[in-house]
């Protein structure tokens, strides 16, 4: 009885004694705890089975979405303007980051000693994120990471939960400040289009054209995305991969452009500027409207826009230049001035109003008109030119000639193209927007303005508002005389003067202008080529011919003689457009447009100086760069 | 006959006398369970063990050779009177507070936790063994004392030997363990009669001390140790506290109603999964097996613990059903913890799954609870009639 001695208390009944609770308590509880299992279970598995299904296919199934190479732009002879390149990128994910503060501090450390960004503002990106709800999307850390960093980056990554090198496709322009407008540029799609891209089948991240070229062969250069399906195992590693599809480049947009002319024609431009700020030139095939050259000066950096986080100050210093740079210049309308005079001389001659040898002789400077109601209307002209017939006339560029072929000289009873000034006004904008002015040329890159073709009906709508007085809106007989020099209220662009200038050139058909040639797939085939269109000109040849040897008369002896090339024969018209500038000084436009040779034109060559005398300023410049094209060019 | 009763002996005729009342069924059940954690610890270990199939190394080999081992010790276990156990409960009771006192010295630390001795190739756990000196104790206490809980300066003693052991497991931490000694030392008094009122008062008092506890341990241990109490994979890989608790729950939801196929499950195959063959080896059966690889589970559990409460009805003396009580308290809070743990209602703490999860010192240790419970089955008609 050793053990029932030591008891301490004995009165409880031997040892033998078993105690009196019931064993049922027991069964009952373990019953009671596998029915809590087991309903657990069934909402688990039974009631919310299928989408824990799901949860785990997407757990282990990884979908990459593969944004294929974007297209490069060519010139016309293969020369690549712009290439694709990374640009390397840290970020993190918050909600994969450590819960831990100092294990969180440790990677933001890490992530300073790789990319120079000091950790506090890493956590304070963090946290704001955070803050802000965005836990589950990227931040970003660092941008612009240099190939060094990356690679340093992309192997420190996979021990630094939540961080990762992002690769984002982007461009290098290759051509400079002459290439600007016109190649134009790419960015990130704007939150507000997202929803329209996606249900193109872009990818969210996938750059989108902004400008020039990038923007109007968008569907030719962004390529389809390809996909990637693959196992991953819980560290995100792939496992097997289930189905490829492979992107699918862009195509390659040859343009054209032909890379060093468009360099010559810049620079040589850029150097000329003198007293101007502005200037622009077209350089074009007459006969298929390929656009050889398409300059715009200043022009601008594109690559600017490919790394708005450090070249920011540049991009405001862009938008604040009074000179507006991100604008073509070769697409913005100005005055045409003397140019226009061409458009007035196929007017008169296929009116039937002159011919080639009705003459004036041009004693004054100064032809008093009587207009309406016995005003007098003093119209100039630039110098006394004494007798003229039309080539003359076209060659020394005179106003008077030219007021009295469009309106007329009512007191010499010489009728203007119509009956009165108001239909001699709408018979030049026919045959003005026959040479398509005041519309778009149906260039092939967008930030084409259109110009204004004056018109009677015009004139009253573009006038009305309480800012203008009824007789404000009256059409009168010096509106038709100044339309018919190319003042007043006519504007053109560089663009559509080429363009006129180029259906004269090759006998009446007005161009299509283009600065595509072909899209061509990644092998080199053509997959889509721009064909020339035009349509013809209501303007006879053999008129079109006298207006022909008018200019070629210019360059030889007339106002166009400084663009005179030795060895080549240039026909051309100055242009020399006053302007009022808006603190009301009168300034003027330089324009030269020509073509060459004479006998067969190659060529059309348009330049454009916000200030400056035509035949002093941009008559040279259009000589040089007629040189230029027809000693490098091959067909 | 009190001769018998007080001076146990080896009789090896009245041992053998015995075996035909050996319980057959609850052997059966446990190697049931033992056959399926092997089919589970082999699809976990799939993805992470590569080397020769017939190897030490092979987690499947390791356990089969725990099994056998386990076997023996349960025959071996049968075989010895439980007397002779609570004879020498200071023995086995203050061994065991040693072991937990050395183990904080020098047991290994893993996921953050001092639970392990090194011994050459095996990591011993004293808890597991500790949890069944409690047992022991417990049940030589009431039943010197009658087999009776009533009295509160009884269940004020049972419970100082419980707290001891409880508080060194749960500052190693390992809430889990501690959680299922009280729960031992809970079920062993329910059945020895003890006072509801008392048990309302603890229970009160424990829910007042609740917030100071926490306060001071807030201040002494930091919110890092804290909370890893709480999740001791915390770390791992520095995803969230929630990850594996998540993947669990998905492993077991996307099983559905018949599992996709013993090593078909993605989540278990690819690594989702963390311990796969231990504390989450029932997310493995989840995923692999679905809900009626669980039924079953729970059926072959269910019939063990059923023997275990007859092995309590027919124990022949107080010390005998309370031994018989405590092993299935043990056997159920483990049970429950580790697949409530893995469907998301309890936090994670490390319990493996009795019988099924990879681990010796847990195989081993339940094994021999069973040869207890098997000795006190083979005695409780010899000690009658003798």
């Amino acid at each position: 009885m050793a053990v029932t001695e030591r008891r301490p208390q004995p009165l409880r009944g031997p040892a033998s004694a078993r105690p009196h609770s019931n064993l049922a308590i027991l069964r009952v509880t373990v019953l009671v705890a596998f029915a809590i299992l087991t309903a657990r279970l069934a909402q688990l598995q039974i009631i919310h089975g299928d989408e824990y299904a799901e949860r785990a296919r997407s757990n282990h199934l990884r979908v990459d979405q593969v944004l294929p190479p974007r297209g490069l732009i060519l010139d016309r002879n293969g020369t690549p303007l712009v290439e694709n390149v990374p640009i390397y990128r840290a970020t993190v994910v918050p909600a994969l980051l450590p819960n831990d503060r100092q294990a969180r501090y440790r990677i933001y450390l890490r992530l300073e000693s790789i990319t120079g960004v000091p950790a506090v503002n890493i956590q304070q990106l963090v946290e704001e994120a955070e803050s802000a709800g965005r836990k589950e999307s990227e931040v970003e850390i660092a941008s612009h990471l240099s190939q060094e960093q990356a690679i340093v980056l992309d192997q420190a990554a996979p021990s630094l939960p939540g961080v990762s090198l992002a690769i984002t496709p982007s461009r290098q322009y290759l051509g400079g400040p002459a290439f600007g407008p016109l190649l134009g540029y790419i960015g990130p799609q704007f939150a507000e289009d997202q929803p329209r891209y996606r249900a193109q089948g872009y990818l969210p991240n996938q750059p989108v054209g902004k400008d020039g070229i990038e923007l109007a062969y968008e569907s030719a250069l962004r390529g389809s995305p390809g996909l990637l399906v693959a196992e991953q195992n819980a560290l995100g590693e792939i496992q097997r991969v289930l189905e490829t599809r492979p992107s699918v480049p862009g195509g390659n947009v040859q343009l054209a452009i032909d890379a060093n002319l468009q360099q010559y024609v810049y620079d040589l431009l850029v150097r000329s500027l003198g007293e101007a700020t502005t200037a622009a030139a077209v350089v074009m095939n007459p006969k298929t409207g390929e656009i050889y050259a398409l300059v715009s000066v200043p022009g601008y950096d594109n690559n600017i826009f490919q790394n708005l986080e450090q070249r920011g100050h540049e991009y405001e210093a862009l938008l604040n230049d009074p000179r507006k740079p991100l604008l073509n210049h070769a697409l913005v309308p100005a005055a045409p001035g003397s140019t226009f005079k061409l458009v007035t001389a196929a007017a008169a001659l296929q009116e039937g109003r002159i011919t080639p040898s009705t003459g004036r002789t041009i004693d004054s400077p100064i032809l008093e008109v009587r207009g309406e109601n016995g005003v007098i209307y003093p119209l100039k002209d630039w110098r006394t030119h004494g007798y003229l017939d039309l080539r003359g006339a076209i060659a020394w560029s005179s106003n008077i000639y030219f007021y009295m072929a469009s309106c007329g000289i009512p007191q010499e009873g010489i009728q203007g193209l119509g009956k009165d000034p108001l239909e001699s006004a709408n018979i030049l904008a026919y045959y003005a927007r026959a040479f398509g002015f005041g519309e778009p040329s149906g260039i092939d890159i967008g930030g084409e303005m259109t110009g204004v073709v004056p018109t009677p009906d015009w004139k009253r709508r573009s006038r009305s508002g309480p800012m203008f007085n009824p007789e404000d809106r009256e059409w009168y007989l010096a509106d038709t005389c100044f339309m018919g020099i190319g003042q007043g209220d006519v504007t053109a662009t560089p663009l559509q003067v080429a363009r006129m200038t180029a259906a004269i050139a090759n006998g009446g058909t007005l161009v299509t202008p283009h600065v595509v040639n072909a899209v061509l797939d990644a092998q080199g085939n053509v997959i889509q080529r721009i064909e020339p269109s035009g349509k013809p000109v209501p303007v006879a040849a053999e008129h079109l011919q006298v207006i022909r040897e008018g200019m070629l008369l210019s360059v030889r002896q007339g106002a166009g003689a400084a663009a005179a090339q030795r060895g080549i024969e240039i026909a051309g018209k100055t242009g020399t457009a006053e302007f009022t500038t808006p603190d009301g000084q009168t300034k003027e436009h330089a324009w030269f447009t020509g073509f060459a040779p004479y006998d067969d034109p190659q060529v059309v060559v348009t330049v454009y100086f916000d200030l400056g005398m035509g035949g002093a300023k941009a008559a040279p410049i259009a000589g040089q760069i007629i040189r230029y094209f027809l000693e490098h060019h091959q067909p | 006959m009190t001769a018998i009763a007080r001076r146990p002996r080896l009789d090896a005729r009245a041992a053998f006398r015995g075996w035909d009342r050996f319980d057959v069924v609850m052997a059966l059940s446990a190697l049931g369970l033992v056959v399926l954690g092997l089919l589970l610890i082999h699809s976990g270990s799939k993805a992470d063990y590569s080397g020769p199939a017939l190897s030490f190394a092979n987690p499947v080999v390791k356990q089969i050779v725990f099994a056998l081992a386990g076997f023996g010790a349960m025959l071996a276990m049968s075989r010895i009177d439980y007397h002779r156990l609570t004879h020498y409960w200071w023995l086995w009771y203050g061994g065991s507070l040693l072991a937990l006192v050395a183990v904080l010295v020098v047991g290994q630390t893993q996921f953050g936790s001092t639970r392990w001795f090194d011994i050459g190739p095996v990591q011993v756990q004293p808890s597991e063994f500790a949890k069944l000196a409690v047992i022991v104790a417990l049940a030589r206490f009431f039943a010197e004392y009658g087999g009776d809980a009533r009295e509160l300066r009884a269940l004020l003693t049972s419970l100082a030997i419980v707290v001891p052991v409880a508080l060194l497991i749960f500052v190693e931490p390992d809430l889990g363990t501690a959680a299922v000694t009280v729960a031992i030392w809970l079920g062993v008094v329910v059945i020895a009669g003890v006072n509801r009122s008392h048990l309302a008062v603890l229970a009160a008092i424990c829910l007042a001390a609740a917030p100071f506890l926490w306060t001071f341990a807030v201040a002494d241990y930091q919110v890092e140790r804290v909370s890893i109490l709480i999740d001791p994979y915390r770390d791992q890989g520095g995803l969230g506290a929630g990850y594996n608790v998540i993947q669990a729950e998905t492993a077991i939801g996307s099983g559905g109603l018949l599992g996709k196929g013993l090593g078909n499950g993605e989540q278990t195959q690819l690594d989702f999964l963390k311990v796969p063959t231990k504390d989450f080896i029932f997310s493995v059966l989840g995923e692999e097996l679905g809900f009626a690889g669980a039924m079953g589970l729970f059926a072959l559990y269910i019939v063990l613990l059923w023997r275990g409460i007859r092995a309590a009805q027919i124990a022949g003396d107080a010390a005998g059903q309370l031994i018989a009580v405590g092993i299935v308290v043990l056997i159920l809070t483990q049970t429950f913890i580790n697949v409530a743990v893995n469907v998301g209602l309890f936090p994670v703490t490390g319990i493996p799954l009795p019988f099924v999860s990879q681990g010796g010192s847990s195989l081993v240790a339940l094994f021999a609870s069973l040869g207890i419970l098997q000795s006190i089955i083979l005695r409780h008609r010899s000690y009658r009639q003798a």
